[in-house]
């Protein structure tokens, strides 16, 4: 019986999309409900268990609020400025990205992907990049199956891509479990602990300016040519419900 | 036997639907409890000696963990039925209940 079992799994292996794709089409409803479910019940959780620390994180937010309302008045002159620069050049507007809303229906075992509920039938390609509503990059497409796909999350062991923080470039690497290494950065640039790292054209992957994460920690050493960072990333998939495809950019 | 085997199915199914939708908003530093892992443990604990339907549960569990993970099917399947084989020769061996 065991040994039958063992044929029978090594055949399934010939026809792993088609089997696939069979159980995810009838597990999506269930999914998705299970999917909704934890969020609301851990959010209702969180909320109960942080009411503390909630109103402090609240002043805080109120005070950086007001900064950013600062900035946001200084910007919108600049932005005022950058589109009667641009009428004078004669050039277009950049357009905006071509996006796919899709739903995300669980996560994988022990590595860093998730299944959404868009597939080839949607037009969805392999390599698309994935965000959030925020601009937040989250991964990209790595399968395709009919109805579904599957995402890479950045923080996957074997993915990395071209980044930077202002002018300084590197690359994000993924070390697994949700943590992202921002590496390759020359030593002699000064990077701080709060920067914010996004995606640059660079490597291809992804359009420039996705918002990746936020530096937590410098690594330093006298001795490697290059500086190492870690980052925190934007994205949280346990918070997360919708996420969008970029189909063109 | 066989309608044991359809039970063990459908537990197993759900448990994974669980632990990939529902339990991925619970994680323990960025951990997902593996429900299936755990319950194939202790089904092989508790059993009888002789009896061999926690290895058969194993392969059950551990096809569907495959199924809902990126790896080639069979890698699951693999390490929850050699778990529970192990286990059953632990016990069979060295632990003597009275």
């Amino acid at each position: 019986m065991v040994v039958a079992a063992v044929l029978v799994v090594s055949l399934m292996n010939f026809f792993q999309k088609e089997v696939r794709s069979l159980f995810y089409f009838f597990s999506a409803p269930i999914q998705k409900v299970l999917f909704r479910a934890g969020d609301s019940t851990s959010d209702f959780l969180q909320g109960v268990a942080q009411v503390k620390t909630l109103k402090q994180e609240l002043d805080e937010f109120k005070l950086e609020n007001q900064e950013l309302l600062g900035q946001v008045v200084a910007l919108e002159s600049l932005n005022k400025e950058n589109k009667s620069l641009r009428q004078a050049l004669d050039l277009g507007l950049q357009e905006d990205f071509k996006l796919s809303l899709a739903q995300i229906i669980g996560k994988d075992i022990s590595q860093d992907f998730i299944l959404i509920d868009k597939g080839a039938q949607d037009n969805i390609l392999k390599d698309m990049p994935v965000i959030t509503q925020q601009r937040v990059l989250v991964g990209k497409i790595s399968e395709v199956y009919d109805n579904f796909s599957k995402v890479m999350l950045i923080s996957y062991e074997e993915s990395s891509f071209d980044a930077k923080i202002g002018d300084i470039s590197g690359v994000v690497k993924g070390q697994g479990n949700f943590r992202i290494l921002f590496d390759l950065i020359p030593r002699e640039e000064n990077i701080y602990e709060g920067d914010i790292v996004v995606t640059s054209v660079l490597g291809g992957i992804f359009p420039e300016g996705l918002l990746v994460g936020r530096i937590k920690k410098i690594k330093r050493s006298d001795v490697e040519p290059f500086q190492q960072a870690e980052i925190e990333p934007f994205f949280d998939i346990s918070q997360t419900n919708n996420l969008f495809i970029i189909l063109e950019f | 036997m066989f309608k044991k085997i359809l039970i063990s199915i459908i537990v197993f199914y759900f448990l994974v639907l669980i632990q990939t939708s529902f339990l991925v908003h619970f994680t323990i530093f960025n951990a997902v409890p593996n429900l299936v892992l755990i319950s194939v443990i202790i089904w092989n604990f508790l059993e009888k000696r002789r009896n061999y339907f926690g290895v058969i549960n194993g392969l059950i569990g551990g096809f569907f963990l495959d199924i809902f993970s990126g790896r080639l099917i069979g890698f699951y399947v693999l390490i929850l039925a050699g778990l529970a084989i192990f286990i059953k020769l632990i016990f069979k061996r060295y632990v003597r209940i009275q």
